[in-house]
C-alpha cells in the first residue's frame, strides 16, 4: 500500500496576507478525514491480493477512454480528454490524490469568522479572480474544513509498477460509433478499466456490452440517476443531489410555477420526471413541460410557448451546441426569467461562450465548476491551464473525469492488481478521495458518490457566486429502493416512476 | 389585447418557421431547382458561409458586411468547385449525387481538423420588441424581411435580365442555347456559383443563431431539400414560397399547441401528404391550375 492516508489535524496553511485575501471565507482549510485505523471487511478475507498480483499482465496498464472529440457534443467531450490526460500523466509522474478506503461521508466542521454574502467570482474565470470576496468577515459561524493541497506523492511511477497508459477515441456524438469504440477496447485492446460515457444514451448503448464482457467501467457524469450496475461505478452526482436543492431554492426564491424544457432523450426525459416528482413536495409544480429533439437549434416557438404559460422560473436541461443556442435566442428574444438547471452552465460554459445576459440569473446545484473558491481548485486550476493554456473552461465533468482516473489508480494499488474483478471489490471498500471539487466518498453498494453540492448563480454580467452550500450530499434514492450491488449484483436503470414514494407523498392537490 | 398579442405572436412564429425552411432553401433552389443538380454538399456550403462570416466578424468587420463577405467567399468557391468537378457530372443526376457527398464529407472533415470541433459564436444582433407577454427578436424580424427581398431579387434576376432568360435557355435545352450564341459553360459555372453563393449568405444570416461547428450545415440539409422538393421545378421560386409558407402553415400551430417536437413530426408529414398528392410539387400543381384556367377561358 504505496498510497498516504490524509494525516489527522494538521494546521490551517497560514499563507501571507495576499494569500489569505483570496482565499474563501467560508472554509478555512484545515485537513479533515481523521482517519483512524482501517480493519478488512469480512467479505474482503475471502480474497488473496498477493495471489492476484501475480496474475497481473506486464506492460502498460491500459485505460479505456472514449469522449466525444467531435459532434454536437464536443464541447464536454474536449474538456473529459483533458482531464484524462492530465490525470495520466500525475499519476504516471508519480503522484496521486489524497484518499483512502473505508472512511465513510462526512466532513469536519469547525467554528470560524465569516463574511454574511457569499464571494462572487469574476467571469474572468480561468484566473479565478475573487472580484467580492464576501466583504469583511463579521460573524462567527459554523464552517467546514478542507485541505488545501490534495496532489501528493504515491511513491511510485504509474500503476504497481507498470505505465498508465491512455486509449482514447473519438465518440463522434454518435451512439453505434460508440458501440463499436467499447466493443474494440474490450476485445481487441482488452483494456483494463474504462472510463467513458458523456450522455445517458451513449452510456447505455455501451453498457450491455460492458456487462456482457465483465467490464469494469466508470460512468463520469452527472445524469438522472438510477443506475445499478455490479459492473459500472458511477462518479459524477445524479437527480437527488442536484434536483432538490436547484428546486427547492427556486421554488422559494422564485416561485412554484416551474416550466420545463428538456433534451428530449433519457437524460431529459428522467430528470424532467425528477423535477416533476419532487416540485410538489416543496408546494410547486410545472406548469409546462417540453422535450426538444437533440438537432433542435431554433427556439422562436419554444420561446413563444413559455412566455404564453408565463411561468415563474424554467427549468432548462438543454444538452448539445445546438440547444444551447435557447440562450442567446431567448436573451435576444427578451425572454428573461429565472432558470435553472443541473446541466447548463457547469458543463457547456454557456456563461462564458455567450454573452451576457444570456445565463442571467442562471442556478445550477453543482458539485464542481471552474470558479469554485477554493485553495485546492486554485491549484488544480493551474495544474490543467499549465498544460492547456488555450483552453476556455474546466466544466462539471471533466473535473469528474480528473479524480475517477485517480481513484482507479488507488484501488488498483491497494487491490494490488489490475484484475478487474479485485479491483471492483477493492472499489467496493467504498472510498474517500479528495478531488478539486471536495471530499468525494464512492457508497460501496450503490456505486455512486457522495459531493459537496453548491448552489452557483450567474448574475446579469456572466460573474459565478455561490449561495447555498451543503459540504456533502449523499446518492440515497438507490439505497430508498433498496439496491445493494455488493450482496445483489443487478444491471438495470431505475426510474423514478418505480419509487412508491413518490407516486404517494407527491400528489398534486 | 392578450388575444392580440397572442395573435402577433402566433404571426411571428408563422414568419420564422417560413424563414428558416426559405433561408435554408436559398442556395439549394437555384442549384437543386434550376440546375438539376442533387446538392448534398448544400449543408457545408452554408457552413462555410457561416465560419467565413464568423472569421470576418472576429476581425472586426461589422456583421452585414461579414455576411457579404461570406457571399462572395463562398461564391467564388462554389465556381472553383464548379470548374474542377461539378462540371463533369452534367446529367449525371446519380454521379453528382455521389460526388456532392463526397466533397461534403471532405469540406466538413476538413474543417474540423482546421478549425477544429466548434467556433464561438457571434452574438445574435439587435434587441427585442415586446407585445403583451410575448416578445420578438428584432434579428429575427429582420431575416424575414431579407428573405422577402432576396427571393423579390431572386425573381427580378431569372425574369428581367439576360443573364435570367440566357441561364433559363440553358436550363431547358442546353444545345440550343448552344446555337443560339450562349456560353453555356459560363452560364453553368455562373448559375451554380450563385447557387453556392446563396448558401454562404445564408448559412452566414443563421450564423449567429447556430452553433458554428463542422457538422452544422446538415440540420438544413433535410429542411432545404423538402422545400424545394415540395415547391417542385415547374417554377422553382414561386414553388419554394409555396412550399415553405404552406409548410410553416401546417408547422406553426401545432408547434404552438403541441410542443416543437410534433410541429417537426407535422411538416413531415405534410411534406408526405403533398409530394403524394402533387408529385411535381406545388409549382407544377399550380401552373396546372393556371392553364386549366386559361384553356376554359379560351
Amino acid at each position: 500500500m504505496t498510497d498516504e492516508f490524509p494525516k489527522s489535524r494538521t494546521c490551517p496553511q497560514s499563507g501571507s496576507e495576499e494569500d489569505r485575501s483570496l482565499k474563501p471565507d467560508r472554509r478555512t482549510v484545515v485537513k479533515g478525514a481523521a482517519a483512524a485505523s482501517i480493519a478488512l471487511p469480512t467479505y474482503l478475507r475471502d480474497f488473496n491480493f498477493m495471489q492476484s498480483a501475480k496474475a497481473q499482465g506486464t506492460g502498460p496498464v491500459k485505460l479505456g477512454f472514449i469522449e466525444d472529440e467531435s459532434g454536437n457534443l464536443a464541447v464536454y467531450g474536449l474538456q473529459k480528454l483533458h482531464a484524462a490526460q492530465l490525470a495520466v500523466k500525475e499519476i504516471n509522474e508519480g503522484k496521486t490524490l489524497k484518499g483512502a478506503p473505508n472512511i465513510g461521508a462526512g466532513i469536519l466542521g469547525a467554528m470560524g469568522q465569516v463574511a454574511s454574502k457569499p464571494p462572487v467570482i469574476s467571469k474572468e474565470g480561468t484566473a479565478l479572480d475573487t472580484v467580492d470576496d464576501g466583504g469583511a468577515k463579521d460573524r462567527t459561524d459554523l464552517v467546514y474544513e478542507e485541505d488545501g493541497e490534495i496532489l501528493i506523492d504515491s511513491g511510485e511511477k504509474g500503476v504497481l509498477g507498470r505505465e498508465l497508459q491512455l486509449v482514447s477515441s473519438d465518440g463522434q456524438s454518435n451512439n453505434s460509433v460508440w458501440q463499436q469504440l467499447a466493443r474494440r477496447m474490450i476485445q481487441e485492446d482488452k483494456v483494463d478499466v474504462l472510463v467513458a460515457g458523456f450522455a445517458s444514451a451513449e452510456r447505455e448503448a455501451i453498457r450491455p456490452i460492458v456487462d456482457q464482457f465483465k467490464q469494469l467501467y466508470f460512468y463520469t457524469n452527472q445524469y438522472e440517476g438510477g443506475v445499478a450496475d455490479a459492473n459500472t461505478f458511477c462518479t459524477g452526482p445524479v437527480c437527488e443531489q442536484q434536483v432538490i436543492p436547484t428546486v427547492q431554492y427556486m421554488v422559494e426564491k422564485f416561485g412554484p410555477r416551474a416550466y420545463t424544457i428538456a433534451a428530449d432523450y433519457n437524460f431529459g426525459q428522467l430528470t424532467a420526471a425528477w423535477t416533476r416528482a419532487y416540485i410538489p413536495l416543496v408546494g410547486g409544480q410545472i406548469i409546462g413541460e417540453e422535450f426538444i429533439p437533440l438537432s433542435v437549434s431554433e427556439f422562436s416557438q419554444v420561446i413563444a410557448r413559455i412566455q404564453q404559460a408565463n411561468p415563474d422560473w424554467v427549468m432548462t436541461l438543454l444538452v448539445g451546441q445546438n440547444h444551447h443556442n435557447y440562450y442567446p435566442q431567448a436573451a435576444a428574444a427578451g425572454l428573461r426569467l429565472p432558470m435553472a438547471s443541473t446541466v447548463n452552465m457547469a458543463q457547456g460554459y454557456e456563461h462564458k461562450r455567450f454573452k451576457p445576459p444570456s445565463l442571467a440569473n442562471m442556478h445550477n446545484a453543482i458539485q464542481y465548476q471552474l470558479e469554485v473558491p477554493t485553495a485546492r481548485n486554485r491549484a488544480f486550476v493551474k495544474r490543467w491551464m499549465q498544460m492547456f493554456p488555450d483552453d476556455q473552461y474546466i466544466g462539471e465533468m471533466a473535473q469528474n473525469t480528473y479524480f475517477t482516473i485517480h481513484l482507479y489508480a488507488k484501488a488498483a494499488r491497494l487491490a494490488g492488481t489490475t484484475d478487474q474483478p479485485t479491483v471492483k471489490k477493492c472499489l467496493e471498500l467504498g472510498w474517500n478521495i479528495e478531488a478539486p471539487e471536495g471530499s468525494v466518498f464512492l457508497e460501496p453498494g450503490t456505486h455512486h458518490c457522495a459531493h459537496p453540492i453548491r448552489l452557483a448563480v450567474a448574475d446579469e454580467n456572466h460573474n459565478v457566486k455561490f449561495v447555498r452550500d451543503w459540504p456533502m450530499i449523499q446518492a440515497w434514492w438507490l439505497q430508498r429502493l433498496g439496491v445493494n450491488l455488493v450482496r445483489n449484483p443487478e444491471y438495470k436503470q431505475y426510474t423514478p416512476d418505480e419509487d412508491p414514494y413518490f407516486a404517494m407523498f407527491g400528489k398534486k392537490t | 389585447m392578450d388575444s392580440f398579442a397572442t395573435a402577433l405572436s402566433i404571426l411571428y412564429q408563422f414568419g420564422t418557421n417560413g424563414a428558416f425552411l426559405l433561408l435554408s432553401a436559398l442556395g439549394l433552389i437555384v442549384i437543386l431547382g434550376m440546375m438539376n443538380i442533387i446538392n448534398l454538399a448544400h449543408g457545408e456550403l452554408m457552413m462555410l458561409g457561416a465560419y467565413s462570416a464568423t472569421t470576418a466578424v472576429q476581425h472586426g468587420l461589422p456583421f452585414p458586411v461579414a455576411v457579404l463577405v461570406a457571399f462572395v467567399v463562398v461564391g467564388v468557391f462554389g465556381a472553383v468547385l464548379e470548374r474542377l468537378v461539378v462540371r463533369r457530372f452534367y446529367g449525371r443526376e446519380l454521379g453528382a449525387l455521389v460526388v456532392t457527398w463526397g466533397i461534403s464529407l471532405i469540406l466538413s472533415q476538413g474543417s474540423l481538423l482546421l478549425f477544429g470541433p466548434f467556433m464561438p459564436s457571434i452574438q445574435i444582433p439587435g434587441g427585442f420588441l415586446r407585445a403583451g407577454p410575448y416578445s420578438f427578436s428584432v434579428y429575427w424580424l429582420s431575416l424575414i424581411a431579407v428573405c422577402v427581398v432576396v427571393i423579390v431579387a431572386l425573381w427580378w434576376l431569372y425574369n428581367r435580365t439576360t443573364f435570367g432568360l440566357q441561364a433559363r435557355a440553358t436550363m431547358q435545352n442546353a444545345a440550343m442555347a448552344r446555337a443560339l450564341g450562349v456560353d453555356t459553360g459560363r452560364i453553368y459555372m455562373l448559375t451554380f456559383s450563385l447557387g453556392a453563393g446563396l448558401a454562404g449568405f445564408s448559412g452566414a444570416l443563421l450564423a449567429p443563431t447556430t452553433s458554428i461547428m463542422p457538422f452544422m450545415g446538415q440540420q438544413f440539409v433535410a429542411p432545404a431539400f423538402i422545400t424545394v422538393v415540395v415547391g417542385g421545378a415547374a417554377n422553382v421560386i414561386a414553388g419554394a414560397v409555396g412550399s415553405s409558407v404552406l409548410l410553416s402553415l401546417v408547422r406553426t400551430p401545432i408547434g404552438f399547441l403541441f410542443g416543437s417536437f410534433l410541429g417537426l413530426v407535422a411538416l413531415l408529414l405534410a411534406a408526405l401528404i403533398i409530394i403524394r398528392l402533387m408529385p411535381d410539387g406545388i409549382s407544377a400543381w399550380l401552373q396546372k391550375r393556371l392553364d386549366n384556367r386559361a384553356r376554359t377561358r379560351a
